[in-house]
């Protein structure tokens, strides 16, 4: 018994759980936890606040490089075997479905996620001081997020692969000066072959999951080292400091409130040597924190359950779409690409310079720069109606581009409402 | 400047230079690297068949050349190319209205390859098109000509 003891006691060195500085322990002298705080506030853990938008995205990221390494199991990136492998993956492979079905509607999933998960950061005004540059790592990964889907649409070597390549890869070219070198290096050749999808596997198995494993590391640091996650916006103090008043109505003096808390200038990480730069704790505030485990554990545990149960239940009755075979002779009328790009599309079918170069290129730079425009230091919405306005029409307006591009486009790039039937489109 | 201080310079300089030169030289070659010195692609010049191939009125579409091959009885033969100028997807040539369609963002191009509709930047490519010794038709990707361009054979 003593020997299993030791054993147990080599690998965990903390005290019981059932004491507070177990608690503690479990967090920081685990490298894995250790990127948890020891304590949280409840408040900022409450999912009308966050969404659990961030936890959902990297979940679905985990789902995404589990379910791939899988895959690559039996995918052989050569435009002679690859849309075999999908047939393989189809029809003989144990879950070869299901598993390829996850890894597509996890992409999916993330795309949405990141896109929410940004979109709850600008309304609660979250990316302003101390986090403007977690901001920008956002920004980057939501970027990489769309390449990685990018650069797999083109791996099953179907008609929609093909030609959603060739498009993105010609919207490349307009780029200026290095536009023409730029689609040959992405290529491998001059037009979407062999050379084209070992490149484009290249990227999506090795380059571009590498980068975001990196920058979703330093995410995550940043949200750790700006002080950990926002304080939800109804939490927030007005304008108005409340005054206390003392003494006698004749003479009385104003005085601060707030003015003791003050005093206290410690964060969540209990002791950091220096002034913090982030929001501070007052004391009533602090009665609000509780140790993560298991209190934040449970809930990101309950969140994980949760994405993974609604990948797998959705892989079990919806298929990944595969078109037929790469044709290319033939493109197929009309020729779209996945939703999230249709946006993009819809703006390239009216100029492929100014719709798919400068307007994306102004978007990212505007998404990139908004932390250091914005110098509204309020996070409350109420000082922030311009900016919540501008954004809102943003969004709107990338939505409404997909939404014409998926629903009101038919053969030819021709506007047909959804509910107009085409017969045998124009081929 | 003492001499201490000099050689903290001057080395720090030369590190500094040998450091930024380095790594702008490799990172010169790996762009280099990632261009292919060869392409197995199909040639850019090729011959497509005998003049006798190739009917008489609507064009004869030649799927791995990506080319449109006209022929007419008293202007000769013209070859087409079938990839829009936009983005490069495949057109479509209808004989119904004599013009191009492309599916992709609705281009639409004239008999002659001019743009009359849609995104694309400029007119459809013509090549030149050659009678070989042994009688056959070379087409020539590199050599855009205009469109009024015909070989009579």
């Amino acid at each position: 018994m003593n020997l299993i003891r030791e054993i147990w006691q080599s690998i965990v060195r903390r005290d019981p759980l059932s004491t507070d500085k177990g608690k503690s322990e479990l967090v920081f002298l685990n490298v894995w936890l250790h990127i948890h705080p020891a304590k949280v506030k409840k408040e900022n853990m409450k999912f009308r606040h966050t969404f659990y938008l961030g936890f959902i995205t990297f979940f679905l990221f985990l789902i995404l490089l589990t379910t791939g390494i899988a895959l690559m199991v039996y995918y052989r990136p050569y435009p002679a075997q690859a849309y075999q492998d999908m047939k393989d993956l189809q029809f003989a492979v144990f879950m070869g479905t299901f598993l390829r079905n996850m890894h597509r509607w996890a992409a999916h999933g993330m795309v949405i996620c990141v896109f929410l998960h940004m979109c709850r950061v600008f309304y609660t005004g979250s990316y302003k001081k101390p986090r403007q540059f977690n901001w920008v790592i956002g920004v980057l990964l939501l970027l990489l997020t769309l390449s990685l889907s990018f650069t797999g649409y083109l791996l099953p070597w179907d008609q929609l692969a093909y030609w959603a390549i060739t498009v993105g890869t010609n919207i490349g070219s307009y780029a200026p000066l290095i536009g023409g070198q730029l689609r040959e290096l992405l290529l491998g050749g001059h037009s979407v072959g062999e050379g084209a999808l070992i490149r484009f596997y290249v990227l999506h198995v090795a380059v571009l999951p590498a980068a975001m494993i990196l920058l979703t590391i330093v995410h995550f640091w940043r949200v750790r080292k700006d002080g950990g996650l926002s304080r939800p916006v109804w939490k927030l103090k007005g304008k108005k400091e409340e005054l206390v008043v003392i003494g006698a109505p004749a003479v009385a003096v104003p005085m601060q409130a707030s003015a003791t808390s003050k005093d206290k200038t410690y964060g969540l990480m209990e002791v950091v040597s220096g002034k913090p730069i982030f929001e501070t704790v007052t004391p009533e505030e602090e009665e609000d924190t509780v140790f993560s485990y298991p209190y934040a554990f449970v809930r990101e545990a309950v969140v994980l359950m949760a994405t993974v149960t609604t990948i797998m239940t959705m892989s079990l009755f919806l298929n990944a779409p595969l078109e037929e075979l790469a044709n290319p002779a033939r493109t197929p009328n009309p020729a779209k690409a996945p939703w999230y790009f249709l946006g993009l599309q819809e703006l390239v079918s009216h100029s492929a310079f100014l719709g798919g170069v400068v307007a994306p290129a102004l978007m990212v730079l505007a998404l990139l720069a908004i932390p250091y425009l914005d110098r509204n230091p309020s996070r409350r919405p109420g000082d922030r109606k311009l900016i919540l306005w501008l954004f809102t029409i943003f969004v709107v307006a990338n939505l409404a581009l997909i939404i014409v591009g998926t629903f009101f486009r038919g053969p030819g790039w021709a506007l047909v409402p959804p509910w107009v039937h085409v017969v045998g489109g124009a081929e | 400047m003492n001499r201490r201080e000099f050689f903290k310079i001057s080395w720090g300089t030369v590190g500094l230079a040998a450091l930024v030169s380095g790594v702008g030289v490799s990172l010169a070659a790996v762009i280099r690297f990632l261009m292919p010195s060869v392409f197995y692609e199909p040639p850019q010049s090729f011959k497509i068949g005998e003049p006798g191939d190739f009917p008489f009125g609507p064009p004869t579409f030649l799927v791995d050349e990506k080319i449109f091959v006209f022929r007419d009885r008293e202007k000769g033969f013209a070859v087409a190319s079938a990839v829009c100028t936009h983005l490069g997807c495949t057109v479509a040539h209808f004989s119904s209205d004599q013009r191009f369609h492309c599916p992709c963002h609705g281009s639409v191009f004239a008999a002659d390859g001019s743009v009359q509709h849609g995104p694309a930047p400029r007119a459809l490519d013509w090549f030149e098109v050659t009678m070989a010794r042994d009688g056959k038709l070379l087409v020539n990707k590199d050599k855009v000509v205009p469109p009024n361009y015909r070989l009579m054979v």
